[in-house]
C-alpha cells in the first residue's frame, strides 16, 4: 500500500474515549462502589530496617467499624517477585506479601479492612508494633561497603539483586591504544517518580465459587492475574482482572504491588468487597521510582571523531525490593553497546539493594541513566577535538546494519536523518554562533544544546513477547477488536481501532475497542516498552486480514462476484470493474434469500523480535547565573518512529516525555534522608514537577525515516523515546551557556552558582 | 482522610464561642485550601472545623485616600487581585498575590487565611509587612489592632488569644513618591511555595530615600524586616552602591534554615540577589 492509499492510519481521528473522558463518564478503578463495599488500609512501618518482635492488632479490631486486620502471621508464606513477567528470566523472587521484617522505611506491616476508608486509617493508629532495629544502608555507596549488613537472605550475595550483568564486545584494550583521546568520567542520578494523575487503586471481590474478580490500575493485568493466582493458590479461571481507564502508569504500573495482594485476602476474610486507594503520598513511599544510578565512563576517540573504545560500570539502585532491576539493568547495560556505534565495548551492570523505597519500571528504562552520561561525554569529546557537537553525533550515529543491544541489525538510517534533520530546522549553525548574553539582562546566559536517544519497541530479547487480537464482524456489518492491551491513557486503543479499520476496509467509527476482562479478551503481555501500536497493532492487522477475506467471500456469494474482483472501502464493498454493483458490509453480513446471517471471528498472534525508533533533540536554555535558575526555553524534539499512526498521539507522547525529562533534569527528586531512610518529600508540594506554566516551545517534527517491517506499515513505538535526549540535551545547553560542566541530575540552582564559583577558581588560578 | 465535627456559627460570639469551648483540635475554615490538605494528610490533628463563610461583615475591600485599604476575613487571593487600584497602589502586594498558588487556589483562598496560617513562606506577609499593615481583630469585651509585624511568634504561630478571630486587614494609604515591590524566588512558576520572597516598600523624595521597609519571607521562623539594611537605603539615593550594601546587609540580617527545598546558605545568597532586584524592580514601576 502506498502512502496516499491511507484511509485512516496516519490521521488524527477523534479519540474513541474523548467523549466519557470529557464529560467524566469514563469509569476509573475508583468508581467503582460495589453493594457492601469495605474500605481497605496499610500500616505502614516508621523504621528502614528492623525484624518484628511483637505485633498486637487487638486494639484495632475491637475499634467499631474495623472487620478484619492481617500480619504476617494471616497471609500465605510465598516467596514472590514484584516484576511478575512469565516470560521473562530476568525475575527476582525475594518478597512476601508481609514478613516479620521490615526492608524500607514506609513498607506495610499490617492491613485494616473497616466499613470506611476513615475507620480503616484510624485503626492504624490502634495497631502495636515492637521492632528490634537492625543497621541499614541507604545508598551504594554504604549497600557495597565490606561487611555491609545484608538486607536480602536470596540473591548472590553482597547486597547485589542479579549477578552483574557483563558485556563484551570487540577488544576494548587494542580500541583505547588506538585513540587519539581518552576521556574519564563519573556520572549520576537521583530518584524521579513517575506521578501519575491516578494513585494506584483496586477492588477486590470473591463470589460463592471461590472466585476472585478484581478491580485493578495495571498495566499488565494478565501478569496481575498470574502472580494473585500463584500466590493465592488458585487456578487461573478463578481470577479475573479487568481494568477500564487509567490515569497514568508510565511503567511503574507493571508491578504486583503489597496492597493488591492485601487486597484480595482482606477481601477473602470478610466475605465482602474490600477498594483500596493510594494517598498521593503513598504513590511515593509505596510506589515504584526510576532507579538512582552511579556511572563509570571511559571512551577513546579518533583525532576524526570516530568513537574506537567503551568502558562503562553502571550500579543501579533498586531500594527495598528487586522489582524490576534485573530488567532495569540488563537493558540499560545492553543500551551501551550502542547509539554512537563502536566496535569494542566492556560494560558491567549491577543492581544493588538499600534500605530505601523501592525503584521499578519508569519510562526509558535503565536508558535514561547510560544515555545521559554517554551523551554529555560525547560532547566533551566534540569539543576536545574542536568538532561541532552534532557533527560529532552525524559521525558515530548508529546506522543500517549495525548491531543493536537486542543483537538485531538496526534498520534503516534513523538517527542520522533525525539529527541532520534537526540540524537544519533547529538552524544549529546559526545558533551556536549566536552571542550567549541576552539583552537588559546582563546577568543570563543562553545556550543550545543536543542529545540523542534509542529505544527498542518491545522488550525482546529479555522477553520472548507475544500480541494477541481478536477481530469480530457482526451481523450489522459493526466491527469489535478484543485486546488485552491496556490503555494507559496514550491513545492505544484508538491506534488499534484505525489498524483494524485500515485493514479491514470500514470506517474508524464502525470499530469498538473492547478491552482490560481478563476472562473476555486475548492474552497480553502488558503495556510497556513502547510495544502496544508495534505488537498488538499487528496482531489486530493479522486478524483484520483475515476477517476482511471472510467478509469479502461472503459479499462475492452475495454479488455473484469473484472474490478477487471485489474490494472493501469504507465499509462497502465494490466489484472493481462494474460500477453500481456494490453492497454496504451490513448487506453483506445480513441475511437474504437462502443465506442467513453470520457473525464472523478472526485472531492474530504475533511474536515480534525488536525494532529501534531514534530521537535527537535540540534545545535552548537560559541561566540566570545569579540565581542559578535554569530556564528551558525551546526544544526541537526530531523523532523517527516508522509510520505514524495518530499524529496528535505521537505528538502528545514526545510532549509528555520532554515535560517528565525536564523534571528529572532540573527539579525532579525524591530525596531519602540518608540518616534514617525516611521521605522528605513524599508529596507533590516539594517534589517538583513542571507545570504547564514552565514548559517550553516544543516544536515536534515526526520523521517516517526508517519504518520497520516488524510493525504496522512499518510504525515503531513512540512511548519511551521521549524521556531520554531530552536531559543530555540540557546538560549541554547550560555547558555552552555558562561554561560549567554537570553530570548528575537534577541540575539544581544551587548546583549552578557553586558551579560557576568552581569554575571562577579555576580560571583564576590559570591566571585567565 | 480523618474525621472531623463541622460547625457553621451565625455571627462572631458564636466563632469564638465555639472556639473556646472546643479548644485546640478547632480550627477555622475560610477558604480551606491548605487546611483541608492538612487534614488530607495528617498534617494537622483537627477534630471540629468551625466554618465562618456564613458570618456576616467579614466580606468587602474597601479603599479611601485618608485611611487606606481594607478587606475582610473572606476575602479571596483572587478578589483583592481584582480589586481596581490595587496594583497602582500597592504592587508588591498584587505582585505576590499574582504568584500565590494557582489562579484555581486564589479564587478559594482568602488572604487573611493565607496570614493567619503563619507560614514563613506565605506570599502576602512579606508585602504586607513591608507596607505597615495592621490585623483587626475579635474577642469577646473586645477587639484589638495589631501591626502585622507584629503578629507572628513562629512558623504557625500567632499572638492570637483562644476565641480571638481575625476580621480584617488595613493598610495605610501609599505617600506619594511610594516606591514597591516583591520578589519570589521558587524552582516553578506557578503552585509553588517562596523559597525567599523579598518584599520592599521605599519613601522616595526627589530621588532619595526617605523611608525604607524590607521583609524577608522563608529565611527565619517568622516573615523578618531587616532593620539595618533599612538604614542603610535611606538618606541615600538608592544608587548600586547603595542598593548592594543594603543587600549584603538584608543577608547578614536573615535566619535561614536548610530543608528539602534549599540550603541555608543558597537562601542567604538569594536575600542578598532578591533585595537588589526588588529595589530595582520597584525604581522601574515608577519610572
Amino acid at each position: 500500500m502506498t502512502k496516499q492509499d491511507f484511509r485512516i492510519v496516519g490521521k488524527s481521528v477523534k479519540r474513541a474515549d474523548v467523549i466519557e473522558k470529557v464529560t467524566g463518564e469514563g469509569k476509573y478503578t475508583g468508581d467503582y462502589h460495589l453493594p457492601g463495599l469495605l474500605h481497605g488500609k496499610i500500616k505502614r512501618a516508621e523504621i528502614a530496617h528492623a525484624r518484628i518482635t511483637r505485633i498486637d492488632v487487638s486494639k484495632a479490631l475491637a475499634y467499631p467499624g474495623v472487620k478484619a486486620v492481617l500480619t504476617h502471621h494471616d497471609v500465605p508464606k510465598v516467596l514472590h517477585y514484584g516484576s511478575p513477567h512469565p516470560r521473562s528470566a530476568s525475575c527476582t523472587k525475594d518478597q512476601y506479601i508481609l514478613e516479620d521484617k521490615v526492608r524500607f522505611w514506609g513498607e506495610g506491616v499490617a492491613a485494616v479492612a473497616a466499613v470506611s476508608e476513615e475507620i480503616a486509617d484510624e485503626a492504624l493508629d490502634l495497631i502495636e508494633v515492637d521492632y528490634e532495629p537492625l543497621p541499614a544502608v541507604y545508598d551504594i555507596d554504604a549497600a557495597q561497603a565490606p561487611g555491609a549488613p545484608q538486607i536480602h537472605e536470596v540473591g548472590p550475595g553482597g547486597n547485589l539483586v542479579i549477578p552483574p550483568v557483563h558485556i563484551e564486545r570487540g577488544d576494548v584494550e587494542k580500541g583505547f591504544a588506538e585513540a587519539d583521546l581518552i576521556l574519564e568520567g563519573e556520572f549520576e542520578g537521583g530518584r524521579p517518580v513517575p506521578t501519575y494523575m491516578e494513585p494506584n487503586v483496586c477492588v477486590a471481590d470473591w463470589d460463592g465459587s471461590n472466585k476472585l474478580t478484581f478491580w485493578t490500575s495495571t498495566q499488565t493485568s494478565f501478569m496481575v492475574r498470574g502472580a494473585l493466582a500463584e500466590v493465592l493458590g488458585l487456578p487461573l479461571n478463578k481470577v479475573r482482572v479487568l481494568v477500564d481507564h487509567m490515569g497514568g502508569g508510565f511503567g511503574a504500573k507493571q508491578d504486583l504491588f503489597q496492597h493488591e495482594f492485601l487486597c484480595a485476602l482482606l477481601a477473602r476474610k470478610c466475605r465482602r468487597p474490600v477498594k483500596m486507594e493510594f494517598t498521593r503520598r503513598e504513590t511515593f513511599i509505596a510506589g515504584r521510582s526510576r532507579h538512582p544510578f552511579r556511572m563509570w565512563l571511559k571512551q577513546g576517540f579518533r583525532k576524526d571523531g570516530t568513537l574506537v573504545a567503551r568502558d562503562m560500570k553502571v550500579i543501579y539502585e533498586s531500594g527495598a525490593y528487586g522489582s524490576h532491576s534485573p530488567g532495569v539493568t540488563n537493558v540499560g547495560t545492553a543500551s551501551a553497546t550502542s547509539l554512537y556505534r563502536c566496535e569494542n565495548v566492556r560494560l558491567d551492570g549491577r543492581a544493588v539493594y538499600t534500605n530505601t523505597p523501592i525503584a521499578g519500571a519508569y519510562r526509558g528504562y535503565g536508558v535514561v541513566q547510560t544515555y545521559f552520561a554517554i551523551d554529555i561525554q560525547m560532547d566533551e569529546a566534540a569539543e576536545k577535538l574542536g568538532i561541532d557537537p552534532a557533527e560529532m553525533r552525524l559521525r558515530n550515529a548508529v546506522r543500517e546494519g549495525d548491531i543493536a543491544p537486542s543483537g538485531h541489525p538496526i534498520v534503516g538510517r534513523g538517527l542520522e536523518a533525525c539529527i541532520s534533520h534537526g540540524i537544519e530546522a533547529f538552524g544549529w549553525q546559526a545558533k551556536r554562533g549566536a552571542d550567549r548574553g541576552v539583552a537588559g539582562r546582563p546577568s543570563v546566559r543562553r545556550g543550545w544544546g543536543i542529545g540523542c536517544e534509542m529505544h527498542g519497541s518491545s522488550a525482546y530479547p529479555g522477553i520472548k513477547e507475544q500480541g494477541n487480537a481478536t477481530v469480530k464482524m457482526n451481523e450489522d456489518g459493526s466491527v469489535t477488536l478484543l485486546t488485552g492491551a491496556a490503555g494507559l491513557g496514550t491513545g492505544a486503543h484508538t491506534a488499534l481501532a484505525q489498524i483494524v479499520a485500515e485493514e479491514l476496509g470500514v470506517t474508524f467509527e464502525s470499530v469498538h475497542v473492547v478491552h482490560g476482562d481478563t476472562d473476555v479478551v486475548p492474552w497480553d503481555i502488558g503495556a510497556f516498552a513502547s510495544h502496544t501500536t508495534y505488537l498488538v497493532g499487528s496482531a489486530a492487522r493479522m486478524a483484520a486480514a483475515e476477517l476482511r477475506e471472510r467478509v469479502l467471500a461472503r459479499g462475492a456469494e452475495k454479488l455473484q462476484e469473484k472474490v478477487e474482483n471485489l474490494e472493501m472501502v469504507d465499509g462497502i464493498i465494490t466489484a472493481r470493474d462494474k460500477p453500481g454493483t456494490s453492497l454496504t458490509v451490513h448487506e453483506a453480513m445480513g441475511p437474504s434469500r437462502g443465506i442467513p446471517a453470520e457473525h464472523l471471528i478472526a485472531s492474530g498472534s504475533y511474536m515480534p523480535t525488536k525494532s529501534y525508533s531514534f530521537a535527537a533533540h535540540f534545545v535552548e536554555v537560559e541561566v540566570d547565573t545569579e540565581t542559578g535558575i535554569i530556564e528551558c526555553r525551546t526544544v526541537v524534539p526530531v523523532h523517527d518512529v516508522g509510520k505514524v499512526i495518530h499524529p496528535i498521539a505521537a505528538q502528545g507522547q514526545i510532549e509528555g516525555g520532554i515535560q517528565q525529562g525536564i523534571g528529572h533534569t532540573l527539579t525532579e527528586n525524591y530525596v531519602i534522608d540518608r540518616t534514617n531512610g525516611r521521605s522528605l518529600n513524599a508529596g507533590l508540594v516539594d517534589y517538583k514537577m513542571p507545570l504547564s506554566m514552565d514548559m517550553p516551545d516544543i516544536r515536534t517534527i515526526i520523521l517516517e525515516a526508517a519504518p520497520d517491517p516488524g510493525g504496522p506499515w512499518g510504525a515503531k513505538g513512540v512511548g519511551e523515546d521521549p524521556i531520554i535526549a531530552i536531559g543530555p540535551a540540557i546538560a549541554n545547553a547550560v555547558y555552552d551557556a555558562i561554561g560549567v560542566r554537570f553530570h548528575h541530575y537534577p541540575i539544581t540552582p544551587e548546583d549552578v552558582l557553586n558551579g560557576l564559583r568552581a569554575r571562577k577558581k579555576e580560571l583564576q588560578d590559570a591566571g585567565i | 482522610m480523618r474525621r472531623f465535627e463541622y460547625h457553621e456559627p451565625r455571627n462572631l460570639e458564636e466563632v469564638s464561642d465555639l472556639l473556646t469551648t472546643l479548644g485546640n483540635g478547632a480550627f477555622i475554615l475560610a477558604g480551606g485550601t491548605d487546611l483541608l490538605v492538612e487534614i488530607r494528610e495528617r498534617l494537622r490533628d483537627v477534630k471540629h472545623l468551625v466554618d465562618i463563610k456564613r458570618v456576616p461583615g467579614l466580606s468587602g475591600v474597601d479603599y479611601a485616600d485618608e485611611t487606606g485599604l481594607r478587606f475582610g476575613a473572606m476575602v479571596t487571593a483572587g478578589q483583592l487581585e481584582a480589586a481596581p487600584g490595587l496594583a497602582a497602589r500597592y504592587p508588591n502586594l498584587h505582585g505576590a498575590l499574582k504568584v500565590l498558588a494557582s489562579i484555581q487556589v486564589r479564587n478559594r483562598a482568602t488572604v487573611i487565611g493565607n496570614i493567619c496560617r503563619a507560614s514563613p513562606s506565605a506570599d502576602t506577609i512579606p508585602p504586607l509587612i513591608a507596607d505597615g499593615a495592621a490585623i483587626e481583630t475579635w474577642r469577646p469585651g473586645g477587639g484589638r489592632v495589631i501591626p502585622l509585624a507584629d503578629f507572628f511568634t513562629g512558623p504557625g504561630r500567632s499572638v492570637l488569644t483562644p476565641g480571638e478571630i481575625a476580621t480584617a486587614i488595613t493598610v495605610p494609604p501609599p505617600a506619594p513618591g511610594s516606591r514597591r515591590a516583591y520578589i519570589k524566588h521558587g524552582r516553578r512558576k506557578a503552585m509553588e511555595l517562596a523559597t525567599v520572597g523579598v518584599a520592599v516598600s521605599l519613601d522616595t523624595e526627589g530621588g532619595t530615600c526617605t523611608g525604607a521597609r524590607i521583609a524577608l519571607g522563608a529565611v527565619g521562623p517568622v516573615v523578618l524586616r531587616a532593620p539595618r539594611a533599612e538604614a542603610i537605603l535611606v538618606g541615600s539615593r538608592l544608587d548600586a552602591a547603595a542598593v548592594s550594601a543594603a543587600a549584603e546587609q538584608a543577608m547578614q540580617e536573615c535566619t535561614p534554615i536548610s530543608n528539602v527545598r534549599s540550603s541555608a546558605e543558597y537562601r542567604r545568597e538569594m536575600v542578598g540577589v532578591l533585595t537588589r532586584r526588588a529595589v530595582s524592580q520597584a525604581m522601574e514601576v515608577a519610572a
